[in-house]
């Protein structure tokens, strides 16, 4: 609602201005800078990735607390650990000592700093579903090329494949495929690609078959284009507005596939710190329920992170709507 | 309509072999590959190669791939589906009583959602850009972003355990020992249908607010689409009421579409319902999953997961089914 005067505003003073011819990417990104949701999804994206690459090992530096390392003085005498901001207990496990360092976010059961581990999983996080999604979109695109353009059997099979597997319970496949395969960052990755590829596939898909009637297709195709220059020149760019799109709202989806299989125990495996297993620890020990932060921490993390990809992408998703007129 | 019948039917039964196929794929061929197998796991790290291969042969897999795919399947057409020797009884007498579990959360949170997501969906799209829209959609996003397994313990320390210590946020606004929703367990429906449903509150909260999530988006975009149609506008026109072109003209047109969203994410539902089922201790399919994953009980795994997809399998082609009826257009293969 706030937003309409502003467009008044700056449609007048377009019409000032002497026009100027703007390219599809220009217009593009002049939307988002105009969106206020995409920009502080942005700034949220470039802050945790500031935090996975550089924060993790300076929070680790300045609280002297590495990621792994358990802090018995962390935990009092009877099991709790320190909550938010806590110095850590004397060596009697009862009375706190203030010349140690604090543990800004507090500390999990097995005395841990849970800031240093949260940061820490960004990481985690971030490899899994950035890797996952290249690897999804990779062959997605390539099977959803070979689909739209072969057609036939082939295209037959494909989709028959897609539409099965887009049904069926994949939690439950995917979380025994892992136990199977083990634990690991790869095969976490992989089993995740595994589950997502019929996604995209399905996007290039339908965009290579209305795609190749088109004139200029065929006019390539008559000026002797091979069907590898066809496919990769002319088609599928044009499937690259919906798979930016697609691409932002499947890394958050990726981001909670990796959650759910560390929460479940088949992720990447401990002491490796990532947020589903650092909410699975606190959910399984029933610690939760006398210190809330030890679930509230990475769970905000997740949802944060989750949020800002999936406003970027609802905000792409406008910004390269050619209908939109601004 | 029989022809429209015959077709998803035939479709539904290669669906079915497909899953299979993939279940049995995973957990005896690429378990036998990475080192695994059944047998191992039951026979232990320290068997000697002699007992091995006894395991082996009592669970029949020292037969051809191929053959013991084909034995797997015949005993799923008889409903058997193996036996878990980890429990030591038969996959069938475990998996049933879980599905019912199962279903009660999913059935129920689906209920739920699709009220939610009805009422705010519609909302919006009746008053696109009002305070409640916009409210309405940033519950979306924010539904969309919050994982069930976050959920579910927070709404449990929220509901459940914090006013039973008589607090909440800190404040002590009720006795101490005051029990307000359940944390955990499950009751038979059969058994008591009114602790059923008190001990499935919070699970169908839990499950149902990513949904309905999902679903206000979809109930929305697609009344906006029906709303700018010509015949709304000659409803309009001639003077019908708000309410009974919403009920009877819009309604009727998005309905077909949400049965058949509704029928895509069952499946889906099944599946992310394991969650919910760890957070809540609901013996429900997914626990059982998970628990015979973690007993490396294979048999037991591969009966969950296989009843599960022929489960979602049948909950599509009913709900396909449904919308042919609705739609003739989808019955007579013309939408596509």
């Amino acid at each position: 609602m706030s937003a309409a005067p502003l467009d008044l505003e700056t449609s007048a003073g377009e019409l000032d201005a002497p026009r100027v011819g703007r390219s599809n990417r220009q217009l593009v990104w002049a939307r988002l800078r105009r969106d206020v949701a995409a920009m502080v999804s942005m700034g949220i994206l470039v802050l945790l990735l500031l935090g996975a690459t550089v924060g993790a090992p300076l929070a680790a530096h300045f609280t002297g607390h590495p990621p792994n390392e358990l802090f018995s003085n962390a935990v009092s005498i009877r099991g709790v650990p320190i909550g938010v901001g806590e110095h850590p207990y004397r060596a009697d496990g009862i009375h706190r000592n203030p010349h140690a360092a604090i543990f800004p976010l507090g500390a999990d059961t097995l005395g841990r700093d849970v800031l240093v581990r949260v940061l820490y999983g960004a990481r985690i996080s971030l490899i899994v579903a950035f890797g996952a999604t290249g690897l999804s979109l990779i062959v997605g695109i390539l099977l959803g090329l070979l689909a739209g353009y072969l057609g036939g059997a082939t295209d037959a099979v494909i989709n028959r494949i897609t539409e099965t597997a887009m049904a069926f319970p994949s939690l439950l496949l995917a979380v025994g495929l892992a136990v199977v395969v083990g634990a690991g960052l790869i095969n976490v990755l992989v089993v995740i690609a595994l589950f997502s590829w019929f996604y995209p596939a399905r996007i290039v898909r339908s965009v290579t078959r209305t795609g190749k009637d088109l004139l200029y297709v065929q006019a390539a195709r008559t000026m002797g284009a091979r069907p590898r220059r066809l496919l990769f020149v002319h088609l599928l760019p044009q499937a690259a507005a919906p798979l930016l799109v697609f691409g932002t709202s499947i890394v958050a989806n990726n981001i909670l596939f990796e959650a759910g299989l560390s929460y479940l125990g088949v992720g990447v495996p401990p002491p490796t710190a990532s947020w589903g297993q650092m909410l699975s620890d606190a959910v399984n020990s029933g610690m939760y329920r006398i210190n809330p932060s030890l679930a509230l921490v990475p769970g905000l993390a997740l949802v944060l992170t989750m949020l800002a990809f999936n406003l970027l992408g609802d905000s792409l998703r406008d910004a390269l709507d050619p209908k939109e007129r601004r | 309509m029989s022809r429209f019948l015959a077709r998803r039917l035939a479709g539904s039964v290669v669906q079915v072999v497909f899953i299979t196929a993939i279940v049995w794929v995973i957990f005896y061929f690429v378990a036998a590959v990475t080192g695994a197998s059944p047998a191992l796991r039951i026979a232990g790290k320290t068997a000697s190669a002699a007992r091995i291969r006894q395991v082996e042969k009592m669970l029949g897999t020292d037969q051809p791939y191929w053959e013991q795919y084909l034995r797997f399947l015949g005993r799923l057409a008889r409903g058997d589906l193996g036996y878990s020797y980890v429990e030591n009884r038969s996959v069938t007498s475990i998996v049933v009583p879980a599905a019912g579990a199962t279903a009660s959360v999913v059935l129920g949170a689906a209920v739920l959602w699709m009220l939610i997501a009805v009422a705010i969906g519609s909302y919006g799209a009746v008053r696109p850009r009002s305070a409640g829209d916009v409210l309405g959609r940033s519950f979306a996003v924010l539904g969309m972003s919050i994982p069930v397994f976050w959920v579910a313990p927070m709404l449990s320390v929220l509901l459940a355990y914090q006013p039973t210590q008589g607090e909440l946020f800190g404040l002590h606004i009720l006795p101490a020992g005051t029990r307000i929703f359940p944390i955990d367990g499950y009751v038979n429906l059969r058994d008591d249908p009114v602790q059923w449903a008190y001990h499935l509150i919070l699970p169908w909260l839990a499950y149902a607010a990513t949904f309905a999530a999902i679903y206000a988006r979809y109930v929305r975009t697609l009344t906006l689409e029906q709303l700018s149609e010509d015949y709304v506008r000659t409803a309009e026109a001639k003077g019908m009421t708000r309410r009974r072109l919403l009920s009877r003209h819009v309604g009727r047109n998005v309905a077909p579409v949400l049965i058949a969203l509704l029928g895509t994410d069952i499946g889906i539902a099944l599946g992310g319902s394991l969650f919910v089922e760890s957070v809540f201790n609901i013996p429900g399919l997914g626990y059982t999953g998970i628990s015979a994953i973690e007993n490396l009980d294979y048999p037991l795994v591969t009966g969950v997961v296989a009843f599960a997809a022929v489960v979602a399998v049948i909950a599509n082609t009913i709900v396909d089914l449904v919308h042919g009826l609705l739609d003739p257009r989808v019955r007579l293969g013309a939408a596509h």
